[in-house]
């Protein structure tokens, strides 16, 4: 395998650059849908396990926690 | 009907007089800043002018856009229009029509004074005229899809400019154009023809477009 | 077997889930794969040196910006007309990718056009049609942004990014013309080098890596928009109950 040259002839800046820019693109897009992946997750957790409560409250006949 | 919607409009708008005064009051003060920020160099000016005026005319029909449906909105005159059996399109293109004669041709008569402060020699002048003429309907046509859209939206102007003026760039390229050739000694004509193309193009799309963006903003 | 079902967001939403690993990793390895190409195999070029090792990025960049304009156009369109929400909420979802891959586009041409033509804008006829193309999508994005009422949302996006997509030959052509005119003043891309084996299959295996890693991030995104559906639809029907 023959390395090329790593600095670009003197370019690294802009061929490199342009990769980094896009690794970065890539980590921000991907890292930010997994977050607010997860802030829905735990909103929909918290939104039923509030709607449970009125039934246990009301003691409904579908309780099974006693 | 549509000679009553353009009646109709275009007497409210006498009414409200001070807004079509204030569009050209925005277009003459928007032209006037750029000498003072470039410079009062007069081959400089010249060169520069076919896009200053035109971009400047962009911009003051962006500021007219929002008025087009918003005062028809609150005052339910817009629903009612929608009950209607005329077609949609129809009513769409006569405030259209009415928003052009209205808020651009005051600019079209404007802009040869306003050339004259940028030095352009009196041919051109007249070719201005005419650019403008024919482009600014393009304004009036794509503007309309715009503010349909946007229609009782927070973003006010701003969202408006953002949706409409990158939709506007052949316009502004063949105008001003035709404009600069007519300075250099080339012949405006394949500008002007390109833009009058464009111009029936857009006739022909926009007021279909419009009209659905009508209903759906409005549901 | 009914695909059918699969048109309900909340019977794709699992389908959807399962999907994305199937394309993530082959995007990865596919990236890994036409970055070797593309930096061990591909000879240095003749006039640009090793600069011109951009256009492996920067190309596959472009077209992404580009098709994924019209796929959102297309999707909106099928949202719109058949009044189907999962296919207005895929073109949503691929709005944010689109944008990004066209910024990448302008950004890695820049980079390209600095050591290459000297500048790092040119106004070329590709570079300001590509600007444009972003100014497209940040019109879409901002437009639904700001309804609050998702169908509307979905409907009026639909209109503008139809209406964008009629416009956009309209104004590459435009631009071209506009672009010949000042000649002059701007520096000129003077026609396309020939393009040696290792160059042109680096570029493709990119593209397809970047193919398979959009379908990936759109689905991802597409959950997510999925479960805020979900989530104010319940919250809504909690309120009105």
């Amino acid at each position: 395998m023959n390395w090329p040259d790593l600095s670009m002839g003197g370019y690294g800046f802009y061929v490199w650059g342009s990769y980094i820019f896009a690794l970065v693109l890539i980590i921000w897009e991907v890292v930010s849908l997994k977050q607010r992946k997860r802030t829905l997750r735990q909103q929909q957790h918290a939104q039923r396990s509030s709607s449970v409560s009125p039934s246990v409250l009301t003691g409904s006949a579908n309780e099974t926690t006693s | 009907m549509l000679r009553w919607i353009v009646w109709r409009d275009l007497t409210l708008a006498w009414r409200r007089r001070a807004d079509i005064l204030s569009t050209v009051f925005f277009f003459i003060i928007v032209v006037s800043l750029f000498p003072l920020g470039i410079g009062p160099e007069t081959q400089l000016l010249r060169s520069i002018a076919p896009g200053v005026i035109w971009v400047a005319a962009l911009l003051a029909s962006m500021l007219s856009l929002s008025r087009l449906f918003a005062n028809d909105l609150q005052d339910g005159t817009l629903e009612q229009l929608l009950l209607t059996p005329q077609p949609l399109f129809l009513v769409v293109l006569g405030k259209v029509l009415a928003h052009w004669i209205v808020s651009e041709i005051p600019l079209v008569l404007i802009a040869p004074l306003v050339g004259l402060q940028f030095d352009i020699p009196g041919e051109t002048l007249f070719i201005l005229v005419v650019s403008l003429l024919v482009g600014t309907p393009v304004l009036s046509l794509i503007g309309s899809v715009g503010a349909a859209l946007t229609l009782g939206l927070r973003g006010g102007g701003v969202l408006i400019s953002i949706l409409v003026l990158p939709l506007y760039i052949p316009a502004l390229i063949f105008g001003a154009g035709a404009v600069e050739a007519s300075i250099i000694g080339a012949s405006p004509a394949p500008h002007l023809y390109l833009l009058g193309a464009f111009a029936i193009v857009s006739l022909i799309f926009s007021p279909w477009a419009t009209a659905a963006a009508l209903r759906i903003s409005l549901e | 077997m009914n695909l059918y079902k699969y048109a309900s967001p909340t019977s794709f939403y699992p389908l959807a889930g399962k999907l994305i690993p199937w394309f993530a990793i082959p995007s990865a390895i596919l990236f890994a794969v036409g970055m070797y190409v593309g930096f061990f195999i591909a000879p240095t070029d003749f006039q640009q040196g090793d600069a011109y090792r951009i256009i492996f990025i920067h190309v596959p960049a472009a077209w992404m910006g580009m098709f994924l304009y019209v796929l959102m156009a297309i999707y909106a369109g099928i949202g719109w007309a058949f009044n189907a929400r999962l296919a207005s909420m895929m073109a949503s979802a691929i709005a944010i990718t689109g944008a990004m891959f066209t910024l990448l586009s302008l950004v890695t041409g820049a980079l390209w056009g600095k050591p290459t033509w000297g500048t790092y804008w040119a106004w070329d006829a590709r570079m300001t049609s590509t600007l444009i193309l972003l100014f497209l999508y940040i019109g879409f994005i901002s437009l639904q942004s700001a309804i609050d009422d998702t169908r509307r949302a979905d409907r009026a996006g639909a209109v503008l990014a139809l209406v964008g997509v009629i416009n956009v030959p309209i104004i590459y052509f435009s631009v071209q013309w506009w672009n010949t005119l000042h000649q002059g003043a701007s520096i000129r891309i003077l026609g396309k080098p020939t393009i040696a084996a290792p160059m042109l299959a680096a570029m493709l295996i990119i593209l397809a890596a970047c193919w398979l890693y959009s379908v990936a991030v759109v689905l991802m995104r597409l959950r997510c928009i999925i479960l805020e559906r979900e989530q104010n639809a319940s919250r809504f029907a909690e309120v009105n109950a």
